[in-house]
């Protein structure tokens, strides 16, 4: 913000202007194509969609508690398929061991990633080693000079709409996610935590899992992390511009 | 008839040394064994033979040659070469160069030798009338360009036998005299120099032609004292009349000292800087005490203010372009939430700031280049009192883009408002239904747009069409009323329409006052990159767009439509500048054929000169306009015929003494070079050259080159082996068995 000079008195005024001001959206997209949609990653062998609601409920929640126009009714597709470049936010879930992706697989995932597509990955049996092996496995055939390696918990993933301190899902898993960057951007971002249990409801509005060992609190952060993740496919580092560093400093408690 | 000398042995000289080394050693050795033999006379002539067989043996095998060059010598014409350049007016304060020049063609103006051509040369070389130059011998000419005068005066003339020179030898373009002894034209000169010039001059300026605002840049200064005692001399560095810094910088007596002057830029635009030494008493040549230079100020990086009004793949992309440009500096402003949202959280958990528009839109809005929309509506955010500064801010030159999406054009409340005003397009009614159209679609290049940078994704028109056919349809679009006149529509729709019944368009370039705008009424260009590169493998499409389209919206010069340069950026008084450019309407077409006007204006705008030029078929043209003398900023501008504005336009500087006048000093060496190396005579004085009659016009040309080879005949063979053979036997004979 000292790159506007803004002061504490203009904060103040800014933020009654906007919250005073706000009229309810009636935003209607140009069409379906141009909303953000979570498409899940289909494939062969294992398990492609341990948590069949957590798409939904991910745009869902996206929807409810940002400004992102959402496309509700998920999509999926094979890493082969031209469609994944029409939404660039895939979601590969999976609880077990699977199979090796095809020559085509691996190809349209490295044209995806170098072109700009968002890869989460989401481990939904972190207990387990079989769909982790095969994540690994898969990543070091398609990105063989690059290795997933440790996020900081202080990367903008984890300010990019909510402050968080650090990955969190169903279960609580380790404390730091991981990546796989080009450049300064996170392509793929794999979460050892069942991010998709702690978000999956069924129609009624009923969890599907329980979260542990943090309950609700625990879910709460868990769908928060989710909301970033989107946040920061759509906005990449836009939390790191200066403008929006002296706030987030004061309110993690390190800045005046 | 010139001789040398080679040998025949490959590798030349080198390898004849190192076998003349080795056979010294060699004969060295044997003359040790011949030392047995007691009898001095015998002992001598062993010695004698051996060494002749060595030195024999030596020569055979090194081959030497000799070279003898043979000349044809035959009568031919003589040319006076005469200096017209402005170094011939110095010395200000004596009798000048010209009047002692003129004096001498004064007395040879009575000469009866025919067939004397008289030419005059300074930036050009110029055909001249010898009693004219009688009675006055010019010094008005801003360069001394003696070297290209002399070969193209020698060059294709055969019945050429010599030419005199008649100059101080100021030529600093650095030619080489030698370069002309191959036309076998001579070269006579008469040296007009004079000893002693009393000037301090500012010798040479070197600064960047681009400078950055509020940026620190610097000059180089060289300063000159001749015939002066040297010492301390203030330069001052002026932008306009006003005094940027004053320096001081200490020469040394008939020398030079550089120094480096530190400025900082402070207005965008044109500037005009003057360096100056104070005017020494006595000074020759007052007019090199000032030179002047031009910078274009520039910001340092193109300054981009993004505001979306939602997180979309079409902001995501946009941002992740502009963002990774090292020479744009961006803004960005992104709406994350609305107050409809429900976070879940208190404002401490969220990383949300509040929108700073005062900042943005007040205090901060004149430091952009370009202020982009995308997907924006500002009526959430009190920002009706910012909109009439947006659209002074356009007028008054700034850039603005407006993208499509469900918050922009009419959906983003823009009808009626001062945005609507500078807007290429005009926006449906408030109220309005149907202002959104949806679907899939494959834009149309608009017609007779398809050489525009925008639209151009390969020069050939017809693979340009191909390449958008292969790229990634498009979704949906704000529809519009209809185009502004004036605005360039460089997409349309292939099936919608305006209410005009037009084709609707997609992309739509136009101009506000001083500024441009683009309106681009889709929000799925970021379609163009990764889905066309999903498909095809190529998503550069997307990036080259928007990096032209932000070239064009700032302003880019190489993205301008119509360009001029002149061959210089400083002249002298009454120079003549040589204008160049090539001249394309909005769309990009030339304006092929068409007469264009060139004129030459003071920075007050006054008119001084003007010339007309014919474009050819690329709408390119090359024209020539007659500086004034008084020093100063001038700018060219073309305009086409009977219009008072131009459509390009290029600035330069006239200086009082320019680069001609900045090393006046004569230099007689260079002529006496020239002269020895083409086989003429050189007269350090006006007064020491003959008549014409008396001046030798024999051309000389090579009739090629003799070789002659000694040693190659098969006698010079048997005369080292009958001497080999004789010293062996008569070592024999002698020496026996103590051999």
């Amino acid at each position: 913000m000292r790159a506007f000079g803004v002061t504490e008195t203009a904060v103040t005024i800014a933020i009654g202007l906007v919250l005073a001001a706000v009229a309810p959206r009636a935003a209607r997209a140009l069409g379906e194509a141009t909303r953000f949609q979570v498409r899940a990653v289909a494939y062969e062998g294992g398990q492609a969609s341990p948590r069949p609601n957590a798409p939904r409920r991910l745009g869902w929640e996206v929807h409810k508690r940002t400004s992102v126009d959402v496309l509700r009714t998920p999509g999926s597709s094979r890493l082969d398929d031209a469609s994944i470049f029409d939404h660039p936010f895939l979601y590969w879930s999976g609880d077990a061991e699977f199979d090796e992706l095809s020559q085509s697989e691996l190809a349209g995932l490295r044209r995806f990633v170098r072109f700009g597509g968002f890869v989460l990955i989401d481990d939904a049996a972190p207990g387990t080693a079989g769909f982790d092996r095969s994540i690994r496995r898969e990543l070091g055939r398609a990105f063989p000079t690059r290795r997933l390696r440790e996020l900081p918990n202080t990367h903008t993933v984890f300010r990019s709409f909510y402050l968080l301190n650090r990955p969190e899902g169903r279960v609580r898993g380790p404390d730091h996610l991981e990546a796989i960057q080009l450049g300064d951007r996170v392509a793929v971002l794999y979460a050892r935590h069942d991010l998709g249990g702690a978000w999956a409801r069924d129609n009624l509005g009923t969890w599907e899992h329980p979260v542990t060992p943090g309950g609700d609190e625990q879910r709460e952060r868990a769908i928060r992390l989710g909301v970033n993740i989107v946040m920061y496919a759509l906005c990449l580092d836009y939390k790191d511009d200066q403008v929006h560093a002296p706030f987030i400093m004061r309110r993690r408690g390190g800045g005046p | 008839m010139g001789t040398g000398f080679s040998f025949g042995i490959p590798g030349g000289a080198v390898s004849a040394g190192i076998l003349a080394a080795a056979m010294v050693a060699l004969v060295a050795l044997g003359l040790r064994a011949l030392r047995a033999e007691p009898r001095t006379t015998r002992r001598r002539v062993l010695y004698a033979l051996r060494i002749a067989t060595g030195l024999g043996a030596w020569a055979i095998a090194v081959q030497p040659r000799w070279l003898t060059q043979r000349f044809e010598e035959r009568d031919g014409r003589l040319a006076v070469l005469v200096d017209a350049s402005r170094s011939m007016g110095l010395p200000r304060d004596g009798e000048a160069r010209q009047e002692r020049a003129r004096a001498l063609l004064s007395r040879w103006a009575d000469s009866e030798r025919g067939g004397v051509s008289v030419f005059t040369f300074g930036e050009r070389l110029e055909a001249a009338d010898l009693e004219r130059l009688a009675e006055e011998a010019p010094a008005r000419a801003d360069q001394s360009r003696l070297g290209a005068a002399l070969a193209e005066l020698v060059a294709g003339d055969d019945d050429l036998g010599a030419v005199v020179v008649v100059s101080d030898g100021a030529d600093r373009s650095g030619f080489d005299p030698a370069g002309l002894a191959r036309h076998g034209v001579r070269v006579h000169s008469v040296a007009v120099a004079e000893e002693g010039l009393r000037d301090d001059a500012i010798a040479e300026v070197q600064a960047d032609a681009v400078g950055f605002l509020r940026r620190p840049a610097r000059v180089r200064v060289v300063v000159r004292s001749l015939g002066g005692p040297g010492g301390p001399i203030p330069v001052t560095l002026r932008r306009d009349q006003e005094v940027v810094r004053e320096v001081a910088v200490e020469v040394p007596a008939n020398g030079e000292a550089a120094v480096e002057i530190p400025f900082t830029p402070e207005r965008l635009g044109r500037a005009v800087y003057r360096v100056s030494v104070p005017r020494a008493s006595g000074d020759a040549v007052p007019e090199n005490d000032e030179r002047a230079f031009l910078v274009r100020v520039v910001r340092d990086k193109l300054r981009v203010l993004l505001v979306a009004g939602q997180p979309s793949w079409d902001q995501r992309f946009l941002r992740a372009f502009l963002k990774r440009d090292p020479a744009t500096d961006l803004i960005s402003f992104f709406i994350l939430r609305n107050t409809t949202d429900l976070t879940m959280a208190g404002p401490d958990e969220l990383a949300l700031i509040p929108f700073p528009t005062d900042e943005l839109f007040n205090e901060h809005l004149g430091s952009f280049d370009l202020v982009i929309f995308q997907n924006f509506e500002y009526g959430p955010y009190q920002m009706a009192s910012y909109l009439p500064r947006i659209r002074e801010y356009v007028l008054r030159g700034g850039s603005f883009a407006m993208i499509g999406g469900p918050l922009s054009f009419h959906s983003g409340g823009y009808t009626d408002t001062p945005i609507a005003d500078v807007l290429p397009v005009e926006l449906p009614r408030r109220g309005a239904s149907r202002t959104i159209a949806e679907g899939a679609f494959a834009p149309r290049l608009a017609e007779g747009m398809e050489r525009h940078p925008l639209i151009e994704l390969v020069p050939d028109p017809a693979q340009n069409a191909a390449a958008w056919g292969r790229l990634a349809e498009l979704h949906g679009i704000n529809r519009v009323t209809r185009v502004r006149p004036g605005a360039a529509v460089l997409l349309e729709h292939p099936s919608e329409t305006t209410d005009e019944r037009a084709r609707h368009p997609v992309l739509v370039l136009g101009t506000a006052g001083e500024g441009r705008t683009l309106a681009f009424t889709t929000d799925t260009s970021w379609r163009w990159g990764i889905t066309t590169g999903g498909l095809t493998g190529d998503p550069s499409a997307y990036e080259r767009f928007w990096d032209r389209a932000v070239r064009w919206l700032s302003r880019d010069p190489t993205l301008e439509p119509a360009r001029l340069t002149t061959d210089r950026e400083r002249y002298g008084p009454g120079a003549r500048v040589v204008v160049q450019g090539t001249l394309r309407d909005e769309r990009y077409v030339p304006y092929a054929g068409e007469a264009i006007e060139l004129v030459l204006l003071d920075a007050a705008g006054g008119e001084v000169a003007r010339t007309t030029e014919r474009l050819d078929r690329e709408g390119r043209l090359e024209g020539a306009l007659s500086l004034p003398d008084r020093p100063g900023a001038y700018r060219v501008e073309a305009r086409r015929a009977g219009r008072d504005s131009g459509v390009a336009e290029e600035w330069l500087v006239v200086e009082t003494g320019g680069d001609e006048l900045a090393d006046p000093r004569a230099d007689a060496a260079l002529l006496r070079r020239l002269a020895q190396a083409t086989g003429g005579e050189h007269w350090a004085r006006p007064e020491d050259a003959p008549a014409l009659e008396r001046i030798d016009a024999t051309r000389r040309r090579s009739q090629g080159v003799d070789r002659t080879a000694p040693l190659s005949s098969p006698w010079a063979f048997v005369v080292v082996v009958g001497a080999f053979v004789a010293e062996w036997v008569l070592r024999r004979r002698w020496l026996g068995a103590r051999g």
